[in-house]
């Protein structure tokens, strides 16, 4: 087993790569091996295995971000270590070069922009209570009483049902106002408590200002309920994906 | 490309050219990013320390409870009182209070 083996952060076209200034994982230089039109950007790390640390994760993140600067690139998952420049052509550059081509050319001119968005807790519940008879009526019987009142799981129920109710009717209305200018768009599922939505938008770079007023319109129309949040451009981490191959 | 500095932004939408906590990074090199072929190793150590504790809702008995004791305890002339504000000002008083939204949210990464 060699000392050293090759650290991978993303994938670029041979011809926009250019050497980096900066330092990868631990501080190493970032070199390009290149493999016909491809050229992947790596750093050497000691050979076995790479940790996860505060620095060594942002390090990740920087490298692609840089080279996103200069043009397109494939950000690879953090942790990818090959043996050797061998290695990396052999097993991964060649073998999907038409793949990695293709990704290219469809990811060029496209950034990612991440959109989150949670309700103010107090101003939801709020709303429950004054445009839910039901809610105000059990919250008012509930209130004031000593000890745990019977109606209390019932009352808990309602509001959740409410705010579960506002979360798809706001989320809907959100999507369909950024929808027109994203491509696509990959939502992160779980179920977290007063979010409504959060989701990487694939952009043509040129639409990002137009997906940004939309949002904003959004964000300006629901002012003091929720809080939104924008973060990019950013590479197309989120849409990146292969074909699986045994 | 800055589209903070544009000319039409109001102040309603919070805006990041890039994640500014360690958790927003996790989640996209982490969770995002090309995968390769199984026999190819993803070599990481520490990853399990990562744990990101978001509130995920579960209907339970726990959760309704919750609801029940947060609605009960709202104040309702106060958040009117705080709406109007925010519509008066212009909204600025966005961060704080989407800070508590993430109050469960932990971050654990092993070393620096």
């Amino acid at each position: 087993m060699p000392a050293t083996a090759l650290y991978c952060y993303g994938i670029t076209a041979a011809a926009t790569a250019k050497l980096q200034p900066g330092a990868g994982l631990g501080g190493a230089a970032v070199e390009t091996v290149r493999s016909g039109d491809l050229a992947a950007l790596v750093s050497r790390v000691p050979a076995g295995t790479v940790r996860a640390r505060r620095r060594d994760l942002m390090a990740h993140f920087d490298v692609v971000a840089k080279a996103f600067e200069a043009g397109t690139v494939l950000p690879l998952r953090f942790g990818i270590v090959f043996d050797d420049e061998r290695a990396l052509v052999d097993e991964f550059l060649r073998p999907r070069q038409t793949e990695l081509l293709s990704l290219l050319k469809e990811l060029d001119g496209k950034v990612e922009l991440r959109v989150t968005a949670h309700y103010r807790e107090d101003a939801i519940l709020a709303e429950a209570v004054r445009e839910n008879p039901r809610i105000a009526r059990l919250r008012e019987a509930t209130q004031n009483a000593p000890g745990g009142h019977p109606a209390l799981l019932e009352l808990g129920e309602l509001v959740a049902a409410e705010v579960q109710a506002r979360t798809a009717r706001d989320t809907r209305a959100l999507y369909e106002r950024l929808r027109p200018h994203a491509i696509r768009f990959e939502a992160d599922e779980e179920p977290i408590a007063y979010q409504l939505l959060r989701a990487s938008f694939l952009v043509e770079r040129k639409r990002v200002e137009k997906f940004d007023a939309a949002l904003d319109a959004f964000a300006a129309d629901n002012a003091g309920r929720i809080d939104v949040k924008l973060v990019g451009p950013l590479p197309p981490h989120s849409f990146v994906e292969l074909e699986r191959r045994r | 490309m800055a589209i903070a500095t544009q000319g039409t932004a109001s102040n309603y939408l919070q805006r990041a050219p890039s994640p500014s906590g360690l958790a927003d990074v996790v989640e996209l090199i982490l969770d995002k990013g090309l995968v390769i072929d199984a026999y190819i190793r993803i070599a990481v150590i520490g990853i399990e320390l990562i744990t990101i504790d978001a509130r995920i809702v579960i209907a339970s008995v726990d959760t309704y409870l919750r609801f029940a004791e947060q609605v009960n305890r709202l104040d309702l002339t106060q958040t009117e009182a705080a709406g109007l504000a925010e519509l008066r000002d212009g909204g600025n008083g966005g961060g704080d209070k989407a800070k508590g939204v993430f109050e469960g949210m932990k971050e654990k990464v092993s070393g620096d």
